[in-house]
């Protein structure tokens, strides 16, 4: 996969502004559309909603909404059905599963091993339930 | 713009300028409006909003050319009017009618208003058929006057200050049905406002006037390319400063720094890149008037 997806699951109709600015908005729209799929929503085989229909819900403009779905597209989330629209591919939700554990593993877990030798917490302190 | 491959523009202007008596409202702008876009119109009240989109619906006389659906608007109103639909800043529905009759009314007055698509966009609203336009929210106003307007199939829609004096819902409801009932990527809609936070992500482009001068006309797309925002430690401040940026500020907490254009290397070097927003760029390319005396 071409791009490793930072999954954010904010709600999507919180408020009128809902976007940082550290990353262009078509990726951080990517990127929680891809939480969505990480989540099964819409499920593997299913349609995503129209560009219209995404744009009225996060009050994007349609062309952001257009260059997200061509990103999740390139990274090989999506089927273009010629005239029936975009669809997620199968597989989809084990390939972003795959990708988010290696990022977890990569970035996050050497930090998270940082800060719990710094506090001294041992393995059998954390609940693992 | 780019006229290859293209089909002519929906507005076209070319050094148009509008006074009134010896005040210059609009001073020699140059623009044009394609198919499909969401063009926002930001600037101070005074800045020359409201005039140009009266020159636009042919409501004021302006010098320079001006060309709208292909049609010169004073000349060719009644034609131009058929493809353009106009929410003045002052509009107002009559308080004592009800909402059918206001179809109707609609429907009598314009060939390309649809009584059927009226109907269903007021569906997504909690606006009846039966309800008097003096017994609705302000919110709920604005929605059945968008309902109206766009239940004319037509190419461009004007909005002037759309959503003052809503509260946040309704701003939203009323966004929500301009996006998903009006923008299919083959009409345009050009809406002015001040309040550039909330319309931010709904444009493709921007046009900014400061004192009837366009200071900025850009896709929202390039001013990523163009406009570079640098967050910075305070250590960083005064090399910062000294590579001249269009303004400093704080963001989050953070300072930071705005540059038309990449900054050195080094100096870019100093901080983080953040994404440029439409706010920091309204506020370092216009002024305020009564911080911008007149000079002699």
């Amino acid at each position: 996969m071409a791009t490793v997806i930072y999954i954010s699951n904010t709600p999507p109709d919180s408020a009128m502004q809902q976007w940082d600015d550290r990353l262009p908005l078509y990726r951080q729209l990517a990127n929680r559309l891809a939480g969505g799929l990480l989540d099964g929503d819409p499920p593997e085989g299913e349609a995503m909603p129209s560009v219209r229909v995404l744009a009225a819900q996060y009050l994007l403009n349609p062309i952001t909404v257009g260059r997200a779905l061509q990103a999740l597209n390139e990274d090989g989330l999506l089927d273009n059905r010629r005239g029936l629209g975009l669809y997620v591919r199968p597989g989809a939700r084990s390939a972003l599963l795959q990708a988010e554990r290696q990022r977890f593993l990569r970035d996050e877990w050497p930090q998270l091993q940082l800060r719990l030798r710094r506090l001294g917490i041992r393995r059998d302190e954390l609940d693992w339930e | 713009m780019d006229n290859k491959n293209q089909q002519p523009a929906l507005i076209d202007a070319k050094s148009l300028s509008l006074r009134y008596g010896s005040k210059l409202a609009l001073d020699d702008i140059s623009f044009s409006i394609p198919k499909g876009r969401v063009v926002g119109l930001l600037g101070h009240n005074g800045a020359g909003k409201t005039s140009l989109m009266k020159a636009i619906v042919g409501l004021a006389s302006h010098q320079g050319s001006l060309s709208v659906l292909g049609l010169e608007p004073q000349r060719d109103r009644v034609q131009m009017l058929e493809s353009l639909c106009y929410i003045p800043d002052v509009a107002v529905l009559p308080r004592w009618a009800r909402v059918d009759q206001l179809i109707t009314l609609a429907a009598g007055l314009h060939p390309r208003f649809s009584a059927d698509r009226a109907r269903s966009l007021l569906k997504r609203t909690s606006v009846g058929p039966r309800d008097k336009v003096k017994n609705l929210s302000r919110g709920m106003v604005v929605q059945l006057h968008l309902a109206l307007t766009a239940a004319i199939d037509a190419r461009l829609m004007v909005l002037d200050e759309p959503t003052l004096g809503l509260d946040v819902l309704s701003r939203k409801s009323f966004y929500e049905m301009l996006i998903e009932e009006w923008c299919d990527g083959e009409r345009s809609v050009l809406i002015s406002t001040h309040q550039v936070e909330e319309v931010e992500t709904l444009l493709s482009d921007v046009l900014m006037l400061n004192d009837g001068k366009l200071v900025l006309d850009i896709s929202l797309a390039d001013i990523e390319e163009r406009f570079v925002a640098l967050g910075h430690d305070p250590q960083a401040a005064e090399a910062i400063a000294a590579a001249h940026p269009l303004l400093r500020y704080r963001q989050h907490g953070q300072a930071a720094a705005l540059f038309d254009g990449a900054p050195p290397a080094d100096v870019a070097a100093l901080g983080q890149r953040l994404r440029p927003s439409l706010v920091d760029l309204f506020v370092a390319l216009t002024r305020r008037p009564e911080l911008n005396p007149k000079q002699a």
